[in-house]
């Protein structure tokens, strides 16, 4: 089981530590993991198990926050690197996002958490909700209130209901004035064009997250209009399976609040909403570079947001890039970004510059993959369609509300 | 103990917060609670709340991972509750719930574990060519879909570990096939049946530390058919973040290799991301090597052919080196590959003036690859190495270059083509000898040896010079390395060369002979196929650390040895106190009563008998084991009474008593007790007969015991005895103390204890006193205030009821006195104050709570009605081991006396329990349907009364295991003083687990 966790901010400082059991580890393992991590580079940074000689070190690193866990025992890695993203999930929710400043700022906050969420070792309590109950999330008011009382502690002195009742996800008593729930379906494509053009792979990641709002204990039972296009799927605690074996029907008791209730995968889907084709041709030290995008397929809706992201082989010195639409930026890590925004009506965004090779190369052997991020609102690429969200054990009439969103997840074009 | 209370909490949070502090207790390592440690698991791990059924998972695994008689009372339940306990505790859960199938079971038939045993029997048949068993599959059906043989390295793996298997590798056979008789099918047991059940839902969590677990546990258990179930919710896991891709990655690796089928019809999402991190991608690209087939491998290669272009160019050397692979995989597409190869590495070599070390990689694994590709089929790509050659000129990368001049060595006369080149390419070589690297200066020395060997015709002598002028350039190099070659070979080359150097060599044929034979051997190797190489993966659980980071993690275990856990449920369900068929109360409901005082006359006779016990121990064990055949037999024979008949010591008393009248003669009564002598058992069962009909109503079918009655133990009880006082620091005074059994004359609150003083000085000693240390009287006051309020007043019992003064002890003298002492409490110690030749000494006099009892006799129905009224909380369990019999079984087996073992084992144990605690043995009982060997089942009846305030205190206990292996031990005690109750129980566990010196 785990040890200790540390929180280590970007420069390598250990903000947190947190030791879980009676053997205490010793904080020099985190300079040797910084030691790794500098003797090694970025490549390390990656690797989530690390093998040190006296701990086995599991990290996440999550907006330069490396949350890094150690065991001296064996463990499944995945029960390790799921908490701690769980904790990064928590903490990023409980402070609003994550970084150096605001973990410092909430260090009483965050050491609360760690105690609720995981006890000699073991997960303990991670469901968001629950942790919610037992441990006020910070705001001006508790702040202030610390202040003028002197009492620092925000641990609700009250066991939260649900750790006793069936669905432990659910406060037992809910009360909302207004009573809605909200579907969301947020789509990922994840496609990769090869270089002659060709659509190697294109599938849809998707998930349905829900907004709930409800009192009581209500029962919602959700149906597809097209389950069979699901390819796989994964299901939040609260879904009961068999329903789903089934018929293909997703029968829940919410939690309250945000949460992700599915998520699925659709696959071989055949066609891209956008085109982005890139052109290189490199003689006698010099490389043309054009890239062209436009829409291919109208998804019914407008396509927000398209940028264009590319890195720059190392063997190039200098680039002359514009574009007759949108901005492009080079940053200093040899980074090239080209924001389009919208498509206009009129003409199609191309992109063209000359790129100068290093002195001696005569043509370019190494190509760029283009990363292509955009997004679509109102629409679920995948086609997939809720038919109809039923709720039972309510007092009054919800409000029901649904929408659709697609974007980029991994869409790469190679050259 | 209060976490034991908590345990039995109605609050759901309670008894889950029991459960996390169980494995925290556990971490104090305090020696004495580990078995009421795991008892509390099993409580816990009954539980009816999924939330409290994982935390107990959990603590399971921390505390006591390995007992899985545990699990098994609830196994089906656990699995019920499986989807419904809190996702950490399910990945611990699920993993335990693996093991215990293991353990129980075996390996499924049919799944991957035992596809390759099947495959090698199977083969062995066939070479015997006398079918032994009609194998329930062919293996030829699925041909080719396993890779049979790593398969079987990783089940083996599972099983013994690692390093146990590839140690075990060298020295032994591998076809030595694993134990088939180990296996179930899936099919026909329900318990593999409903985990697989249980687990395939356990697939769709969102937690990904969950899929992987339920998915080993499919890719472990499932028949091979059903694995694929387990593809698409792993290959799902791969969207999710980075971190856990690789440990996914990790494990698809494993199970990509061992099954390639599984994967192949989903290679696409293998395909590489930019945004991969470079392990990933390395592991991708091996696990698409290892899935490619000829369907895909079109497919696969448009991807490698991007992937070379990648910005990574140590990712892109990898591709080149998976290219590599497929084609070795894949022999059809060997002859695309290479030309796209060579295309590649001409490409890379035109563009050398890009000199960096990671685009030297990429030529090199090009090269490499090449290589390989060739070393398949030599003849067919002679083609290709001449164009290496050729191109020679333009690579520039010394281990490239190295690797093309080995090529050029070892195939030199596989067609026309090379040979005729030789000459010219060495001269080239030769002239550019000094400018190579000291790698590619050894590969041409080699080269030119094996050239030289086989050359033919007119070059020879144009070789034969170049190589003498090679040589004598190489033994001026700078390198060390370079210039030991070149002496090596100028001396073992020196017959062909001509060198002038060494014809004294030449002029002894043998040693010249010897040295072609050497030249042979070194360089003539010719072209050997690649023997396959010895697995040398390591594999281990799926989803563990260690798979992960290559090496056993501390901790880590591989699965149990399949069938290990073969004691059946019958024995947990004795230790099950609400086991209906429980035997010990069916057993008391048809106790005749009039068995009372006779048992009582037989206990008291028994010690009156005893010193004649040890003369006749040998006709005691071979009639006791002539009785229990007869009862065994007798129960065959009597249709009548049938399943109703059930022989306890009943008729062994009852032949005690018809037998009363032979009292005079010892051997003859003595025997009785441990013979059933037909008449006896004749006359008891119309007795019995006759019960049965009174009781009809309550004997119900179950399993039949007979009970032994050892009644001689009594004068074989040696309390242990203390050391009060040692001669070191008592000048020269020893004091012993023995808790003795008598029970005080004064207060019931007293125990008595047997204090003997020894001189060991060689002086004479006086006045030797012990009194109670705490007063602050002096001495001589404080004797006369004990002595005077020794009479038992209502408020107050006295600490000590004094002994008589010792006046003098004699060096050498030994002298007892009895001291009545009450103890404050009875875990702590009480402190006097010992005077002897005027001299304070402290002393610490510990109490034994074995003593704070005394024997309460009393019948086994009495015992059993008792026991009844004191459940629940009254009553608490305890597991140990217990040892003791061994070496007096080992023992015995050396000696010619034949002593059956059942009794040896139980006097061993009764005598135990005698001589640390006062109490009294109420019955032994064994059930008579086990085989001779083995104990379970044997069940010790003790009872006592707790001295203060007369409670009574029943102790059980049940044996479990064989004869000639440490017996698992359950205590139960059953006592309305829940403290004392439990100190004794732990002085009990801790006596009996410890062995007698």
């Amino acid at each position: 089981m785990l040890q200790c966790i540390f929180l280590l901010s970007d420069s390598g400082e250990v903000m947190l530590e947190k030791q879980l059991t009676g053997h205490r580890v010793d904080r020099s393992i985190c300079a040797w993991f910084w030691d790794q991590i500098i003797s090694q580079g970025d490549s390390l940074k990656l690797v989530p198990v690390i093998a040190s000689p006296t701990h086995y070190l599991f990290q996440v690193v999550r907006e330069g926050i490396t949350f890094l866990a150690c065991t001296q025992v064996e463990m499944p890695p995945l029960m390790a690197i799921e908490f701690l993203s769980r904790v990064a999930d928590v903490l990023s929710d409980y402070l609003g996002s994550l970084n150096e400043d605001l973990i410092k700022d909430n260090f009483v906050i965050v050491y609360e958490l760690l105690d609720e969420m995981i006890d000699n070792g073991f997960p303990l309590t991670t469901e968001p909700n629950i942790l919610r109950e037992m441990i006020a999330p910070p705001n001006i008011v508790s702040k202030v209130l610390s202040v003028v009382t002197g009492n620092v502690s925000n641990v609700s002195n009250t066991l939260p209901g649900a750790t006793a009742s069936c669905v432990p996800w659910r406060k037992t008593d809910l009360k909302h004035t207004s009573n809605e729930v909200y579907v969301d379906l947020v789509e990922e494509m994840d496609a990769i064009i090869n270089r002659d053009g060709t659509l190697v792979k294109c599938e849809i990641y998707g998930e349905v997250q829900v907004n709930s709002h409800l009192s009581g204990l209500p029962d919602l039972t959700l149906s597809f209009a097209n389950p069979s296009i699901l390819n796989d799927a994964r299901f939040h605690p609260c879904v009961r399976l068999r329903p789903w074996e089934a018929n293909q029907i997703l029968s829940f008791v919410p939690p309250d609040g945000e949460f992700k209730l599915m998520s699925y995968r659709v696959k071989k889907l055949k066609s891209t909403p956008i085109y982005v084709k890139p052109q290189l041709s490199s003689d006698s030290g010099t490389c043309r570079i054009s890239v062209l995008v436009g829409i291919r397929n109208d998804p019914g809706k407008s396509i927000d947001s398209i940028t264009v992201q590319f890195q720059l082989p190392p063997c190039i010195l200098s680039a002359d890039l514009s574009a007759n639409h949108g901005t492009v930026n080079i940053l200093a890590d040899k980074t090239c970004s080209w924001s389009i925004g919208r498509i206009p009506k009129d003409k199609a965004p191309s992109m063209a510059g000359t790129m100068t090779l290093e002195t001696g190369l005569e043509r370019l052997n190494v190509f760029p993959t283009f990363q292509v991020s955009f997004r679509i609102m109102g629409v679920a690429l995948s086609g997939l369609q809720i038919d109809k969200l039923d709720l039972k054990n309510l007092p009054s009439r919800p409000y029901k509300g649904f929408r659709a969103l697609t974007r980029a997840g991994e869409f790469e074009v190679r050259s | 103990m209060a976490v034991g209370k908590c345990a039995r909490d109605p609050s759901v949070y309670v008894r889950k917060c029991a459960a996390n502090a169980l494995s925290k207790l556990h971490d104090l390592r305090l020696e004495e609670h580990t078995a009421s440690i795991e008892e509390i698991v099993g409580i816990l791990l009954n539980d009816n709340s999924p939330g409290v059924v994982g935390a107990a998972a959990a603590s399971f695994a921390s505390v006591c991972p390995n007992n899985l008689s545990l699990i098994g009372r609830n196994y089906r339940k656990l699995c019920e509750i499986l989807p419904d306990v809190e996702e950490w505790g399910q990945i611990v859960l699920v993993g335990i719930l693996l093991r215990y199938v293991v353990a129980k079971h075996g390996l499924v038939e049919g799944s991957i574990m035992l596809y390759s045993c099947s495959l090698v029997k199977y083969n062995s048949e066939r070479e015997d060519l006398k079918p032994r068993l009609a194998m329930t599959e062919n293996p030829d059906d699925v041909g080719g879909e396993i890779c049979s043989e790593i398969a079987d390295v990783v089940s083996r793996s599972y099983l013994e570990g690692p390093e146990k298997y590839l140690s075990r590798l060298s020295c032994m056979d591998k076809n030595t096939s694993m134990d088939i008789s180990h296996s179930t099918s899936s099919k026909s047991n329900d318990d593999v049946k409903i985990l697989l059940q249980c687990t395939s839902p356990l697939l769709w969590s969102h937690n990904s530390a969950v899929v992987l677990a339920a998915a080993g546990v499919h890719w472990i258990m499932a028949p091979k058919e059903d694995v694929k179930k387990i593809v698409k919710p792993l290959l799902f896991l791969l969207r999710s973040s980075n971190a856990s891709k690789y440990v996914v990655l990790c494990n698809i690796q494993v199970f990509a290799k061992a099954m390639p089928s599984l994967f192949v019809p989903h290679f696409e999402n293998f395909f590489v991301n930019s945004s991969d991190s470079y392990q990933v991608k390395a592991l991708k690209l091996e696990i698409l090597s290892s899935i490619a087939t000829y369907s895909s491998i079109s497919a696969i290669f448009l991807e490698f052919q991007d992937y070379i272009r990648d910005q990574d160019r140590r990712f892109a050397a990898d591709t080149v080196a998976a290219i590599g692979l497929c084609s070795q995989r894949l022999p059809d597409v060997a002859k695309t590959c290479l030309e796209g190869l060579l295309a590649l590495a001409l490409s890379e070599s035109s563009n050398k003036n890009g000199a960096s070390a990671d685009e030297e990689a990429v030529l090199v694994q090009a090269i490499n690859s090449i290589k390989t590709i060739i070393k398949q089929d030599p003849p067919s790509h002679e083609k290709v190495i001449v164009s290496l050659v050729r191109s020679l000129d333009s690579i520039w990368a010394p281990a490239a270059r190295a690797m093309i001049i080995w090529m050029v060595g070892e195939y030199n006369n596989i067609g026309g083509v090379i040979s005729k080149i030789l000459p010219t390419l060495f001269s080239y070589l030769a002239g550019r000898f000094t400018l190579e690297a000291a790698e590619t200066k050894l590969q041409i020395l080699n080269a030119c040896a094996k050239v030289l060997l086989r050359a033919k015709g007119e070059d020879i002598s144009i070789l034969k010079k170049i190589a003498g002028y090679l040589l004598e350039l190489a033994k001026c190099d700078i390198s060390y390395d370079v210039r030991d070659r070149a002496r090596i070979m100028s001396n073992l080359l020196s017959h062909l060369i001509g060198s002038p150097y060494l014809e004294e060599v030449q002029d002894k044929p043998e040693i010249k002979d010897l040295s072609y034979v050497l030249i042979e051997s070194i360089f003539g190797g010719q072209t050997k196929l690649p023997s396959s190489e010895p697995l040398s993966y390591r594999f281990y659980l799926p989803g563990s650390l260690s798979q992960i980071v290559l090496h056993a993690a501390p901790g880590y275990e591989p699965l149990p040895e399949p069938c290990s856990l073969i004691y059946d449920e019958s024995c947990n369900f004795s230790t099950d106190v609400q086991g209906i068929k429980s035997p010990g109360v069916g057993v008391a409901h048809n106790e005749p009563n009039e068995n009372d005082d006779s048992e009582a006359v037989s206990g008291s006779l028994d010690e009156e008998n005893t010193s004649d016990y040890s003369s006749q121990e040998s006709m005691i064990g071979s009639s006791e084991s002539g009785g229990s055949y007869i009862s065994r037999s007798a129960s065959d024979v009597n249709d009548n009474a049938g399943p109703l008949i059930h022989l306890s010591d009943a008729d062994l008393i009852h032949g005690n008593g018809a037998e009363v009248s032979e009292e005079n003669d010892p051997s003859g009564s003595n025997g009785a007790d441990e013979l059933m002598s037909k008449g006896a058992l004749e006359s008891w069962l119309d007795e019995n007969s006759g019960l049965n009909q009174n009781s009809s109503d309550i004997s119900h079918v179950r399993k039949s015991l007979a009970r032994i009655s050892i009644k001689d133990i009594g004068g074989l009880v040696k309390p242990k005895s203390y050391t009060l006082l040692d001669p070191a620091n008592g000048n020269g005074l020893h004091v012993d103390y023995i808790f003795s059994s008598e029970v005080s004359s004064v207060s019931p609150q007293l125990v008595c204890l047997h204090i003997s003083f020894r001189n060991c000085s060689k002086e004479p000693m006086s006045d030797i006193l012990l009194f109670e240390g705490e007063s602050d009287r002096s001495p001589d006051s404080s004797d006369q205030s004990v002595s005077e309020s020794s009479p038992v007043s209502r408020s107050e019992v006295p600490t000590l009821v004094p002994m008589e003064e010792i006046e003098n002890l004699e060096p050498g003298q030994t002298m007892k006195r009895i001291l009545q002492v009450r103890f404050q409490h009875h875990l702590l110690p009480l402190k006097l104050v010992l005077v002897s030749n005027g001299r304070k000494h402290l002393v610490k006099l510990r109490p034994d709570i074995g003593y704070f009892v005394k024997p309460l006799p009393m019948d086994i129905e009495e015992f059993s009605n008792k026991e009844s009224r004191l459940p629940g909380m009254f009553e608490y369990t305890r597991r140990c081991t217990f040892t003791d019999h061994i070496s007096e079984l080992n023992d015995k087996n050396e000696s010619s006396l034949v002593k059956d073992n059942f009794l040896l084992i139980c006097e061993k144990l009764a005598l135990k329990m005698l001589s640390n605690a006062n109490l009294f043995l109420v019955s032994v009982e064994m059930p008579v349907a086990a085989n001779l060997d083995d104990l379970s089942g044997l069940c010790l009846r003790f009872s006592g009364e707790i001295l203060s305030n007369s409670m009574p205190c029943l102790i059980t206990l049940t044996l479990k295991g064989t004869c000639s292996e440490p017996l698992d031990v359950s205590v139960k005690i059953n006592c309305e003083e829940t403290v004392f109750g439990l100190n004794l129980l732990n002085r009990i566990v801790n006596f009996l687990a410890e062995p007698t010196p």
